[in-house]
């Protein structure tokens, strides 16, 4: 007793959130109201030839075996009947085809809003997100929904209307023994509510496990390169055989449970016709009845053995799709946490001014301290700001916060003295160039990556330029195709030193106010690092300017320098203020310098040194 | 400028193509090579995945002979309830006296309706009514409608049971062999070369594993079984009504023809609209994953509006494609009814005088189940055609030999003591073939090398460094050594021993590697130190943190070691990967320890302490190292420089700078940079 009351409790607390689904979903049923009304016209025109046909065979065999009736009569209700197929066979391909058609009109719909929904969601998200877990819902999910709309609900709500017309026609020839045939269908609902509730759970499971069972797969794969050196595949194998078995054992639980349903349900016509055929055979015998009927009541059970049973079919379609639904709509349901603000500012130009007020942040559930704190720092227009310090002194999170990838509150930064949270979106990110820290490429064309953030009809003058800028244009010369060579997925096509230099001219691409370097040129080795440098000297005049180091060599000539650790502004200054105060930072430089001092022996000439061509030359 | 590192990405992009090609066909991943509906090929080679559980196999083709008995049973039900009743009314009205159901005589009915009875006498009819007619008499204290309601619904029930018993060992034998299939495409997945993983993107193996392989299973459930037990079925339906009575069955059946032509140009018509389906719902996916993936990107260059319009310009053109094979789809069934309904008016029209009534509903009866399975035709082709290709592509997979193998004989060689000791004997590599196939057929000079005629020794306990421009090759020489990649020409030597005689798993566990790209597993961070080494204790795990400077910010984390690393080590920075990337290394505890370029993004404090714990970890154990920047190596024994794939110079640091070479004029560069051109120097400040 108690076990149901819960059972009971169980299904309220998720009756919610698939109601909330469904009410989505029915947004866009209404959306496409046009398909679904003319596809409801075709439904009702088709039940009634549908159930005409039965009819009609009954009336052709009374004609038949009476021998009162002429035989042209008979042979001219064989005639209507063969009409009555043909006219309906018309029907019949609406009656699927739009329904289809609307299914694949919503699912089209829906993906659309799930990639924009997608495309809106801070970085916050993708960390609670997998990407397997996304992709199946996108995928997987989304095909369950579209199977609902389709079969699904061709089934649903198409039976009901076949069923009422042949009620209907078979009580023309006995009201009883019609009543007695449709008696069992109400059964349909019981059996469904009973397996309904186990395949929903039983399929929700199987998903979930596929889910987490690509997840593991994808991981596997990306990172093959650590499997493979640190001989791991055992593990691994050992890991998916779990994963893999888990899966196996919940489909075969939803096998059952979904083979349980079309078995069932095939049983109810039968239970008509047996119900039929023990009052209709004597009630023929006593003469109440022309034999014709039974053959109409026989073929009124067989045609109605087939949507009965896609009937129980369909009640696995719906439950799947409703859970897939559900967990489509779990998705959508998330509110962007980075959005325009209702009353924003409209600014028509960003001069490039950046201001820290106090500012705190911590990633989410993810990290028990704040990743930054207390932050006050300004970053006048046109000025540059290097920012150093340890690993995870929050370096890199400062510099992502200004283009409002991360959610920050209210009050704590401002552009141009206007509240981030304030500025339009797509202004605040067109006015900022950043090259983050991992140099992410799409598997396009090299070209398309370095015009990534320009318009469409953006010249080749201005790629080429780019791609010099980065000292990328070379290597793209030497690529087999140019600029037309596909960089793979991830990019993996370049060297680390060439995804990073894409990274770059992908920025300097674009003619932003503020431009954020987060560490980017890690992979790049000396040489093409220092022509880089001389480049970046140019491109930086009249930006403001935000370098993230590790090295203080990358930030000593810039205006202004903080040096954080432990996610608080420690030090700041200027290069030599900063190595006057003897602290963190002189310590960085000193230790740095005696690096790179050690084993010199005699002070550079400028003769020594190379020049860029020699270089070339020599090294690359 | 000629920068090596771009012609050997050529190279490689060369190589990945031939690979591909070169596998026996087609592309394994061009989502365009789609297979047929029906392979017998495919269908031999998924065989063995079934062969475990013949014995559900083998349950499922004996139940499907009583299934098809039963399913014929029905009609002769209904049909010898109205020749019972039909000659009693036909009696009654004929002699106008009361009848008795049970006392109803064939002759008496013939008489009649003796227009009826000419193609009666002894025919099948007859001889099966004589075999089972007698079982249709009720009991005396039956009424005929109840005896046969109670045979009807019985009859019913035996065929749901054995249907639904039917249908979960089909489904069910799927799932299982469906479990053997994945795991083997995983364990061989793993076991291919990187330069496999290279060219593939992640995204179509997962799809492989997963999404291939739950269309194979459906069509386990749904397709492969039915396919033939329906051709039989309608095989077998007209071969009773042709025994029925030829006439009428050559009448019920004039239709099928036309109906089988139809189903023919509908075939190819949806199998050309699935073709199309399946090729762009293929782009579309990628097109997400990779979106989801960059998302950081996407947002940052505000492509939302234009990455929506291109997407939509997909997603659009999927469901056009579906669109068109839903017509198709929707023509054959409707078809199909037409066909029904027709040959019920053909055989009431044509059946008066050429069969008794009785038969006739036979007729009817079975026509209907005999055009059901034409009905389902385009749903069952699809399902065959996805599992078709989806196995394909398996296969292909499967067919991917590894080009990196365990020779059969290494086990002969027994494990070698290890020692740490490295040497590289005149090898020679290009990305371009990696197993000299076609580099012995052409000119050494034609050949874009990534390394050429190296050879060095690294002793037992010596620490040595490789520096160079990128694309020099020092990458590549880790690759050749943990057996990444094959040398083309000459040997490599781990322990004395050519690594290709090594296992693999052997000679790996040899090697520490702190990789260039730091890739965490999704679980604890415990787990991601120990990777799978069963044998290393949580201290052990602990120890290694400890002296690589990663156990503070653990011990800062909420569940410390327990942590949960999200997707990719997302919740860390590159900087803490790369030092739990140490401690892993050192956790392993290898004799020979290769680091790869691993400092170039931690800042020069963090750097110190990596150094402090990489000299406890260098302790009495062969040392390889990979930097940019030479100031992180200048302690190591030997500096090995490479320039274009070739060894240039070889020495101490010092040494090297006295010889006022290559390395000499690296170093001076470099020293320059680090003093003076900051990547943000504008103002020229000089300290």
């Amino acid at each position: 007793m108690s076990a149901a009351a819960e059972s009971i409790e169980i299904e309220a607390v998720r009756e919610s959130p698939v109601r909330h689904a469904l009410r989505r979903l029915s947004f866009y049923l209404r959306r496409n109201w046009r398909y679904y009304l003319l596809w409801f016209v075709a439904v009702v025109i088709y039940s009634v030839i549908f159930n005409a046909i039965p009819m009609m065979v009954g009336r052709a065999v009374d004609g038949l075996i009476d021998p009162g009736v002429p035989a042209e009569v008979v042979v001219r209700r064989c005639w209507i009947l063969f009409g009555l197929a043909l006219v309906g066979g018309v029907f019949r391909f609406y009656t699927r085809q739009l329904v289809f058609d609307a299914a694949r009109e919503v699912e089209y719909e829906i993906r659309n809003d799930l990639f924009g929904h997608l495309q809106k969601q801070p970085q916050s998200f993708y960390f609670k997100w997998r990407t397997g877990e996304l992709m199946s819902r996108c995928v997987n999910d989304l095909n369950s929904v579209r199977l609902l709309l389709g079969p699904g609900l061709l089934s649903v709500a198409q039976s009901p209307i076949l069923f009422i017309g042949a009620f209907a026609f078979m009580s023309t020839y006995s009201v009883k023994l019609a009543t007695l045939m449709v008696i069992p269908y109400p059964l349909f609902i019981v059996i469904s509510r009973f397996i309904g509730a186990r395949l929903f759970r039983r399929s929700l499971a199987a998903q979930e496990s596929l889910a987490s069972m690509s997840n593991l797969v994808q991981e596997s794969i990306a990172g093959i390169g650590v499997v493979k050196a640190y001989a791991m595949e055992g593990d691994r194998a050992a890991r998916f055989a779990e994963a893999n078995d888990h899966l196996r054992d919940r489909q075969l639980k939803l096998v059952r449970a979904g083979a349980a349903m079309p078995a069932m349900t095939g049983l109810l016509p039968a239970a008509g016709l047996g119900m039929a055929l023990y009052v209709g055979l004597d009630m023929i015998a006593a003469g109440t009845l022309k034999p014709g009927a039974l053959f109409a009541f026989t073929i009124y059970a067989r045609m109605l053995t087939f949507p009965t049973m896609m009937m129980g079919y369909s009640v696995s379609l719906l439950q799947r799709g409703a859970s897939a639904m559900q967990r489509i709509d779990e998705v959508m349901s998330i509110e962007p946490s980075i959005a325009d603000h209702t009353e924003s500012v409209q600014l028509d130009d960003l001069s490039g001014e950046i201001e820290f007020r106090g500012l705190n942040f911590a990633y989410g559930d993810y990290a028990r301290e704040p990743a930054l704190a207390d932050i006050s720092l300004k970053v006048p227009a046109g000025s540059s700001l290097g920012v150093v310090g340890p690993v995870g002194s929050g370096k890199s999170t400062l510099a992502s916060l200004i283009p409002r990838i991360y959610e920050v509150e209210s009050g704590q930064l401002f552009i141009d003295g206007v509240d981030v949270n304030r500025l339009e979106i797509e202004r605040l990110r067109t006015s900022i160039a950043m090259v983050p820290q991992d140099s992410f490429l799409f598997s396009m064309p090299i070209r398309s990556n370095i015009a990534y953030g320009l318009p469409e009809d953006a010249t080749e003058a201005e790629i080429h330029l780019a791609a010099r800028r980065a000292q990328l244009a070379g290597d793209i010369e030497d690529l087999p195709e140019g600029y037309d060579t596909l960089v793979g997925e991830r990019g993996v096509m370049l060297s680390g030193g060439q995804r990073q230099r894409t990274a770059l001219a992908r920025a300097l691409a674009l003619d932003p106010k503020i431009l954020i370097l987060d560490d980017t040129l890690s992979s790049v080795d000396a040489e093409t690092e220092r022509r880089i440098q001389t480049e970046l000297s140019n491109v930086f005049a009249g930006r403001t300017v935000v370098v993230v180091a590790s090295r203080v060599n990358s930030v000593q000539g810039l205006d202004q320098i903080v040096v954080l650790d432990e996610g608080r502004i420690v030090e700041r200054g200027r290069h030599a203020d900063l190595l006057a105060l003897g602290g963190l930072y002189a310590g960085l430089a000193a230790e740095q310098e005696a690096e790179s001092k050690d084993g010199v022996g005699a002070p550079i000439t400028p003769d020594a040194v190379p020049s860029d061509d020699v270089l070339a030359g020599e090294f690359v | 400028m000629s920068d090596p590192d771009a012609g050997k990405k050529t190279e490689k992009m060369k190589g990945a193509k031939k690979a591909n090609s070169g596998d026996g066909g087609s592309d394994p991943f061009d989502e365009d090579a789609l297979g047929k509906a029906y392979d017998t090929r495919i269908l031999v080679r998924l065989w063995p995945y079934v062969l475990p559980y013949w014995r559900q196999v083998a349950m499922t083709l004996l139940l499907f002979l009583p299934i098809f008995v039963l399913e014929l049973a029905p009609a002769w039900i209904v049909k010898s309830g109205i020749d019972r009743v039909v000659a009693s009314a036909a009696a009654a009205s004929a002699t106008g006296t009361e009848f008795v159901v049970t006392d109803f005589l064939l002759e008496g009915r013939a008489e009649s309706r003796p227009e009826i009875a000419k193609e009666a006498g002894p025919g099948f009819a007859d001889w099966v009514d004589d075999q089972v007619g007698g079982f249709f008499d009720p009991p005396t204290d039956w009424s005929l409608g109840g005896w046969l309601a109670m045979l009807y619904v019985i009859t019913t029930l035996v065929l749901g049971a054995m249907q639904y018993v039917y249908q979960v060992l089909m489904a069910s034998t799927g799932q299982y062999a469906m479990r053997g299939l994945r795991k083997h495409v995983f364990g061989h997945i793993q076991t291919l070369q990187m330069s496999y993983f290279d060219v593939i993107p992640v995204g179509r193996l997962v799809t492989r594993a997963t999404n291939d392989v739950e269309n194979v299973a459906e069509m386990f459930a749904q397709g492969l079984v039915a396919l033939i037990t329906d051709v039989i079925k309608m095989v077998g339906y007209a071969l009773i009504l042709f025994a029925l009575s030829p006439k009428l069955a050559t009448w019920a059946f004039a239709i099928v023809p036309v109906l089988a032509v139809a189903a023919v140009i509908f075939r190819l018509k949806v199998r050309e609209a699935f073709r199309e389906v399946r090729v762009r719902i293929a782009r579309i996916n990628t097109y997400i994953q990779e979106s989801v993936t960059g998302m950081k990107v996407v947002q940052l260059f505000s492509r939302e509006a234009r990455n929506m319009a291109e997407f939509d310009a997909m997603n659009a053109d999927h469901r056009d494609a579906w669109n068109k094979s839903i017509r198709y789809d929707s023509l054959l069934f409707a078809t199909v009814e037409v066909a029904t309904g027709i040959t019920m008016a053909v055989i009431l029209g044509v059946g008066t005088g050429v069969a008794e009534v009785g038969i006739m509903y036979v007729f009817i009866d079975y026509m209907q189940r005999f055009f059901m399975p034409l009905r389902d035709l385009s749903a069952k082709y699809s399902v065959m055609q996805s599992a078709m290709a989806g196995a394909e592509r398996i296969f292909q997979v499967l067919d991917t030999a590894p080009e990196v193998a365990d020779l059969v004989e290494t086990a002969a060689v027994g494990r070698p003591e290890e020692k740490g000791l490295v040497e590289f004997d005149h090898v020679w590599f290009s990305y371009g073939d990696t197993k000299g196939g076609e580099t012995e057929g052409r000119s050494p000079d034609d050949i874009d090398w990534i390394l050429q005629d190296v050879s060095f020794r690294v002793e037992v306990g010596e620490k040595v460094a490789f520096v160079g421009a990128t694309g020099a090759g020092k990458t590549t020489i880790i690759k050749l050594l943990t057996r990444l990649y094959d040398v083309d020409r000459g040997c490599v030597r781990v322990d004395g021993i050519d690594v290709r005689d090594i296992p693999q798993r052997d000679l790996r566990r040899r090697i520490a590697t702190v990789l260039q790209d730091v890739f965490l597993f999704s679980g604890t961070l415990a787990r991601n130190i120990a990777l799978g080494r069963a044998d290393l204790s949580e201290s052990d795990v602990r120890e290694a943190a400890i002296a690589v400077e990663a156990h503070p910010f653990i011990e800062k984390l909420p569940d410390g070691y327990g942590t949960e690393v999200l997707e990719r080590g997302a919740n860390f920075s590159t900087g803490q990967r790369q030092i739990l990337s140490f401690a892993r290394a050192l956790a392993h505890g290898a004799h020979i320890l290769v680091l790869d370029e691993a400092t170039s993004a931690i800042d020069t404090e963090t750097e110190a302490a990596i150094q402090r714990g990489i000299h406890v970890l260098m302790e009495g154990k062969t040392a390889i190292a990979i930097a940019h920047r030479l100031s992180t190596i200048r302690d190591v024994d030997t500096i090995h420089v490479l320039k274009s794939g070739r060894l240039v110079e070889s020495g101490s640091h010092t040494v090297l700078l006295g010889h006022g070479g290559h390395y000499a004029r690296l170093h001076q560069l470099q020293s320059e940079n680090e003093q003076g051109g900051g990547a943000a120097e504008v103002g020229s400040q000089q300290a």
